[in-house]
């Protein structure tokens, strides 16, 4: 996987770089404050730009008749030197218009001297030159892998701008600032390097002086300095220094050092007596100098000043990405051969590795044989009973790095025993393929003819404890081998317990298999929802019983099937009326009524009916609601039937669609979906959400006859959908 | 009388003489200019030094270049300064290859054909150093030639001030 290398070299190039570019960054931060004090200096006069040395020439050298230099730097000062009338040396910043004295030129300061020399050479001369300059390659290079890492994570360079979900950790920092540094960073790192191969000589930049012939040297026709014709063509902003004639001997005569060339022009007749063209690298090399210093523009410099603290915080960054990362990976005590459970994990970023880590250790803790590794490790595995695949979602919808080979191996090493299969995906909502890998993953678990399911497919948001622990409670059940929720994921769940009191409990008739339901008040601000969860300790230990609420007129309503033997529902039964009750609400935010869907399909079994009671009560804006409940007999669905035709007469549910599979007419809600597949599909079209909360039986009968809907009638998988949150699941 | 108004003027005169006769008749100022040649490479230092008839060195009349970290790679001058590291008021900025600099330096008249050579000194960062780049006899004749150098240093004109 490309991906893979550029990560690698970024993070090879980052180590061996690291110290060198700390350094170079917090010199640099510092040295981009001279150019900015400089340019607080007002030597720069008004229009510098447009004057010409006809007119500055002529002014100064009546000003000062021992002037024997003037030099114009990056800032736009001219500074002229010489001696003055008592013959003592003089130097000064003056008004290229009238030769006023504007101020004295003060040397660089010994600190920022001292910082130069650093951040050139390590004060280590030559040697430390080479490093700075091999630090700026590299530098460049870092640069260069990380836009292909950051054009590979925003999946095309025109979405490159495109929104990056927001989040606190290193990695979202890493990536942000990046992109907004990144031009100057590039600069920086480019001109650093271009002008570490001046200093090696390794680019030419030899200026040749202009050749004068002094036996063509004319000395007439005399013209006014202010009349030569070179004067009045150049600019002062394109001179880098002026040497004055040396003496009024014709054979002396000025030395004009532009940017892009040195002329000689004769004192006495303004001729051009020679000239010699700097090469192109001379150019390259003074444009290096300002992009690398900011020296002719204060914002520039602190554009540069605040990229190198980007640096720091790269580094800083890079380095948190990459321990977490590490701390992920494991050793496997068991190999995969010998191993009863198989963890697969697709994690991009090592997040999802920690999480499987933990279920792997909680399982090893067990006594239990279990192996965890990288989805594209998956191979065969003789003795398997349970393959859990915890993985994230990469780009759009994509694999992350480390499964992008799982589709291709499972085909190429089907299983030869029966192991009940998991999936539980890792995500953010943020993203607007919430979980889709995960969900194709098990789509394409579920059409192997070895794996059975032993779970519905869970998803974790932001890596919510509540949500995994979700999963952790339904695979344990199924596995006979308790995971929770280990403290290294999720630090302490602080235990508050909401107190309701019993209304009513109608468990009296109840026979083993049947349901019953329990009214429960709670006090007035407690934020539940119908499709939230409530958890139970009946034996008041680590056996935690998880049921759908429904929120009808205020009260948390729970439909219980009765099981022989079983402790939730044991211990509901025997509730009395006023009897007080402790459990934990766990919000379950992806099965909440969906606010913002134009219409409602609800799917049911059972005491699935549950959370949809609920938010059928809910439905006060009359959104058009549709219900497919399957029973057993009659008399289970007549509980409800009351409610159900109240509802509907109060517009609150638009269709209801009973199905019984021990009645005359054997009927599974599947089959009222096989029959409602065009209404479906066209509700699907419409952007209307599909709920399902019931067995997990059922939801595998459901999700075969919608996809087989999806594909034949609006021509996209029902995965699609599910990472749209179009079709919403909370089965057990 | 005559004696006394005699004496006075001549005390005055000599006091309002005093400073100018140490300028205008013990030492003369001198422009100096120094080319120098296209070499590649930092700035170079270069410093110009009073030597004896011994051989030795006497004053230091210029020191171009100011960071005093690379004062040891003038290496012969160097031993001279370390004895007397007074020379603040005659440094000034290093020159960098294909550049000109032109300095006031004052030489006193008596040291002038009396057997005294000016010497220019001359280093670069991590290059050649060069002990004589130019070193001329003080007489009035070489004050009014061009002098070649030999290393970094095209040549050196001199003009009274």
């Amino acid at each position: 996987m490309t991906i893979s290398i550029w990560r690698y070299s970024h993070l090879a190039l980052a180590i061996s770089s690291f110290f060198l570019l700390i350094l170079a960054s917090v010199t640099g931060i510092i040295l981009a404050f001279e150019p900015v004090s400089a340019n607080l200096q007002p030597y720069r006069v008004k229009h510098f730009d447009e004057l010409r040395l006809a007119e500055t020439l002529p002014v100064l050298r009546t000003a000062y008749p021992g002037i024997t230099e003037l030099s114009v730097n990056s800032q736009g000062f001219v500074q002229i030197k010489g001696s003055d009338d008592e013959g003592q040396e003089l130097t000064a910043y003056v008004d290229p218009r009238n030769g006023r004295v504007l101020g004295k030129p003060v040397p660089q300061s010994a600190f920022f001297q001292w910082v130069t020399a650093l951040h050139r050479s390590l004060f280590l001369h030559e040697t430390g030159r080479f490093f700075i300059g091999l630090t700026s390659f590299l530098l460049l290079l870092i640069t260069i892998s990380g836009t292909i890492l950051l054009i590979q994570r925003q999946r095309g360079v025109r979405r490159f701008f495109s929104r990056i979900a927001k989040d606190d950790s290193a990695q979202y920092y890493h990536v942000v600032l990046g992109r907004l540094s990144l031009i100057p960073i590039i600069l920086i790192a480019l001109s650093g390097t271009y002008l570490s191969l001046v200093r090696f000589e390794l680019i030419d930049v030899s200026k040749h002086s202009p050749e004068v012939d002094f036996d063509a040297i004319k000395s007439a026709p005399l013209r006014k300095t202010s009349e030569f014709e070179i004067f009045k063509t150049t600019k002062l902003s394109a001179v880098e220094s002026i040497a004055f004639p040396f003496s009024t001997d014709v054979e002396d005569y000025y030395t004009l050092k532009l940017k892009t060339a040195e002329i000689a022009v004769n004192q006495v007749t303004g001729e051009v007596l020679a000239r010699a063209d700097y090469p192109k690298a001379v150019s390259f090399t003074n444009l290096s100098l300002d992009l690398h210093t900011g020296r002719a523009n204060s914002i520039w410099a602190i554009v540069l000043a605040v990229a190198s603290v980007n640096i720091l915080v790269f580094i800083y960054t890079g380095f948190a990405i990459t321990l977490k990362r590490r701390s992920s990976r494991t050793k496997n005590k068991f190999t995969a051969e010998e191993s009863k459970f198989v963890i697969l994990v697709g994690s991009e970023n090592g997040s999802t590795f920690r999480f499987a880590k933990a279920i792997h250790n909680q399982l090893l803790k067990a006594g239990e044989k279990s192996f965890i590794s990288e989805m594209n490790n998956y191979g065969a595995f003789p003795k398997a009973a349970h393959l859990i695949v915890v993985t994230a979602t990469y780009g759009l919808g994509d694999p992350p790095t480390s499964a992008a080979k799982f589709k291709a191996m499972i085909e190429e090493y089907p299983q030869q025993q029966s192991i009940h299969y998991s999936v539980l995906g890792f995500g953010s909502k943020a993203y607007p393929e919430f979980c889709k890998f995960a969900y194709d993953v098990n789509y394409l678990l579920s059409a192997q003819a070895w794996a059975l399911s032993a779970t519905d497919i869970h998803t974790v948001n932001d890596k919510s404890p509540q949500e995994f622990s979700l999963w952790a409670e339904a695979w344990s059940q199924q596995s006979g081998v308790q995971v929770t929720v280990a403290p290294e994921c999720y630090s302490g769940y602080a235990g508050k317990m909401e107190k309701l009191q019993t209304r009513s409990n109608y468990p009296e008739t109840t026979l083993p298999g049947e349901s019953f339901t329990v009214s429960l008040k709670m006090r007035k601000r407690l934020p539940v929802k119908s499709g939230d969860l409530m958890a139970i300790y009946p034996l008041n230990d680590h056996r935690e019983r998880l049921y759908s609420i429904g929120v009808i007129d205020g009260e948390i309503r729970l439909n219980v099937k009765l099981h022989e033997g079983g402790i939730g529902s044991s211990f509901l039964r025997q509730l009395k009326a006023g009897q007080m009750l402790k459990a934990r609400i766990i919000v379950n935010k992806h099965f909440h009524f969906p606010k913002g869907a134009p219409e409602v399909l609800m799917i049911s079994n059972g005491t699935g009916i549950a959370p949809f009671l609920g938010m059928i009560n809910e439905n006060s804006k009359h959104k058009p609601c549709h219900l497919y409940c399957g029973f057993r007999e009659h008399a289970s669905y007549e509980r409800y039937r009351a409610y159900l035709d109240d509802s509907k007469a109060q517009s609150k549910l638009l269709s209801l669609y009973p199905a019984f599979s021990r009645e005359t007419t054997k009927q599974y809600v599947s089959d009222l979906i096989e029959r409602d597949a065009d209404f479906i599909a066209n509700l699907l079209k419409r952007g209307g959400v599909i709920m399902i909360c019931g067995s997990l039986a059922m939801l595998k009968d459901v999700m075969d006859i919608l996809e087989g809907i999806c594909q034949s009638q609006t021509g996209k998988g029902i995965s699609f959908y599910q990472s749209h949150n179009q079709v919403l699941t909370d089965c057990y | 009388m005559q004696k006394i108004y005699r004496t006075a003027f001549l005390l005055l005169l000599l006091t309002f003489a005093k400073p100018f006769a140490s300028v205008a008749q013990d030492a003369s100022k001198y422009k100096c200019m120094i080319q120098m040649t296209n070499y590649m490479g930092e700035g170079a230092y270069v410093v110009i030094s009073l030597i004896n008839g011994k051989g030795a060195y006497e004053k230091t009349l210029y020191v171009m270049g100011s960071d005093k970290q690379w004062y040891k790679t003038i290496k012969e001058w160097n031993k001279f300064y370390l004895k007397k590291p007074n020379v603040s008021a005659v440094t000034g900025a290093s020159i960098s290859g294909g550049d000109r600099s032109v300095k006031v330096i004052e030489i006193e008249k008596s040291k002038i054909n009396a057997g005294y050579k000016l010497r220019f000194e001359s280093a670069v960062e991590d290059k050649q150093y060069h002990v004589k780049d130019l070193e001329i006899p003080l007489t009035t004749e070489a004050l009014a030639a061009k002098s070649e150098g030999s290393g970094y240093i095209r040549y050196v004109r001199f003009s009274p001030n």
